[in-house]
């Protein structure tokens, strides 16, 4: 993008690590409207053009109100578009599907359901027997580290402990995508880090492509592999960063470490910068 | 520590209970009342324990527990029925919506004379009458639940698998049961109330009609003991209810 500001980073908007076929995830000239209880439009999102490659952590970085979740609806397939294409290895998105597996900030689990019966849900169905779906299920409780909760209900576990069941429940049904809507944004700053190194380690173990919304910088340092920032009315994509930290990442290791610095440094700046009053 | 403010609590619960026995007996005791119109409690309690060896009470009580249950299921019946097709169909649920507007507030007891006449004087006008009056009150419950069914909760069963259509049994049902509880406690009350009055129109049998009968023949005591009877019956279902919503919703946020 613009490269002719300072940059201070090489690989600032880099493109997509090369892969052959098509991206994992393709949005192209993607925009929303709202309709105002005025009568008038608003435009939420304004036609943003982002691809994912297949095992990329890729994150949506911006202020409130910048649009970024309703982005993730729309590759979620919750929510429509008003116009442009999103895709999923090439073919086109026309509603949710159990290849891209939503965690939401609220972590919507099923408060009848225990945790095991919030995991095996998806399992089951996807047609597996009970036993089946709930063996499966146990292997991934154990996973996010809550053996023994098995028969807890969602309303007697801790927020960190409900998110790690529903990125649990979310797994269980092998999505190729995850679609992560600041999963981590209605826990304390404790349990936000002790899960973001849990996430970070899940991931690098078996590599999913994820999108993953947040307006945390730090967060998005961290974790990603490239950074889409946004900017508010109308939400666009302001610029892509590529995040050339090494992995398996560290937290202490990151914190002392320059290149991570100058990327939250620079990316907090990219946020800050106020939004274009040419009127 | 819980235990101990837990039979507290019913203690205060029963204190007032108590003062209004205790206040009959005053009108009594005092001779503001005669005692030949009011009956003391004591002669009424009596009667009531001494009734329940009674066979021919025993039936009068089974008839309206009959009349209640089968009005109750019926209700119960139709707001699936209907919550169905709401939540199926957006033409469905705006034809229903106001419908069920324009007949909620009509006091369906006023229907019980033409109900009579098309159905005769046995069980079913009262039954249908019972699931009129319970069907409301669970039905606007319902719907106003059913409104309010976080979004996420279906999006996470859709990104699961699952179907529009089977959200509905899926989600929408099992999210929308505290409410459809709620309203059935209210329906509870009203049912209750409801049957006893239609006994006590025209009945050969019930608790409504033992009032009626007892009325007539000027055997005050035996006034009571419906009353006393129906009150028990109405704290025992409720109680029954608040058993199963214990169940139900173990996953659920405490509501009291």
């Amino acid at each position: 993008m613009s490269e002719a500001l300072s940059a201070p980073l090489a690989g600032r908007g880099a493109p997509a690590v090369p892969h052959p076929g098509p991206p994992m995830i393709g949005m192209a000239g993607v925009t929303k409207t709202f309709k105002r209880r005025d009568g008038g439009t608003h435009l939420a999102l304004d036609t943003i053009d982002l691809d994912v490659a297949p095992g990329e952590f890729v994150s949506i970085l911006g202020p409130s109100g910048c649009g970024k979740s309703t982005l993730l609806y729309i590759v979620g397939g919750f929510v429509a578009p008003s116009g442009g294409k999103v895709t999923v290895s090439g073919d086109p998105v026309t509603g949710p599907g159990p290849d891209r597996g939503p965690v939401f900030q609220e972590f919507a689990l099923f408060p009848w359901k225990t945790v095991l019966g919030n995991v095996a849900y998806g399992l089951r169905e996807g047609g597996l027997s009970r036993r089946d779906a709930e063996a499966r299920a146990g292997e991934l409780i154990e996973r996010v580290g809550l053996k023994g909760y098995e028969r807890f209900y969602p309303q007697a576990l801790s927020g960190g402990m409900k998110q790690r069941v529903a990125i649990a429940r979310t797994l269980a049904y092998g999505p190729k995508i995850l679609l992560m809507d600041e999963p981590f944004g209605a826990l304390d700053a404790h349990t936000r880090i002790k899960l973001q190194n849990q996430l970070l380690e899940l991931w690098e173990r078996d590599r999913k492509t994820v999108l993953f919304v947040t307006h945390a910088v730090d967060e998005a340092v961290f974790l990603s592999d490239r950074v889409a920032v946004m900017s508010r009315q109308p939400g666009r994509i302001k610029e892509v960063v590529a995040i050339d930290l090494p992995r398996p990442r560290h937290r202490d290791e990151l914190l002392l470490d320059r290149r991570y610095q100058r990327h939250v440094i620079d990316l907090e700046r990219m946020i800050e910068d106020p939004p274009d009053l040419a009127s | 520590m819980r235990a101990v403010a837990g039979s507290l609590h019913g203690l205060v619960g029963l204190a007032p209970i108590a003062g209004l026995v205790l206040a009959w007996q005053v009108l009594l005791t005092a001779g503001w009342v005669p005692s030949a119109l009011l009956p003391s409690p004591g002669a009424v309690l009596a009667r009531t324990v001494a009734s329940l060896g009674d066979p021919a009470f025993l039936g009068h009580l089974a008839s309206t527990l009959y009349r209640l249950a089968a009005g109750f299921a019926i209700a119960l019946a139709i707001v699936f029925a209907l919550g169905l097709a709401g939540a199926t169909s957006r033409i469905a649920d705006a034809a229903l919506r106001p419908v069920i507007r324009v007949l909620a507030p009509i006091p369906k007891i006023a229907l019980y004379p033409a109900l009579i006449l098309s159905l005769g004087f046995d069980d079913a006008p009262k039954i249908i009458l019972v699931a009129a009056d319970a069907l409301f009150p669970i039905l606007l419950a319902t719907y106003g639940g059913a409104g309010a069914v976080e979004q996420k909760l279906l999006w996470s069963a859709r990104a699961a698998g699952t179907s529009r259509a089977g959200t509905i049994l899926k989600v929408v049902l099992p999210a929308t049961l505290p409410s459809i509880l709620t309203g059935s406690r209210i329906a509870l009350v009203v049912a209750c109330i409801v049957v006893f009055l239609a006994e006590m129109i025209t009945s050969t049998d019930g608790l409504g009609y033992l009032l009626v009968r007892s009325g007539r023949a000027f055997q005050t005591v035996d006034m009571f003991v419906p009353l006393l009877a129906i009150s028990a019956v109405g704290l025992a279902l409720d109680g029954a209810l608040a058993a199963a919503r214990r169940v139900l919703l173990r996953g659920f946020p405490e509501e009291e």
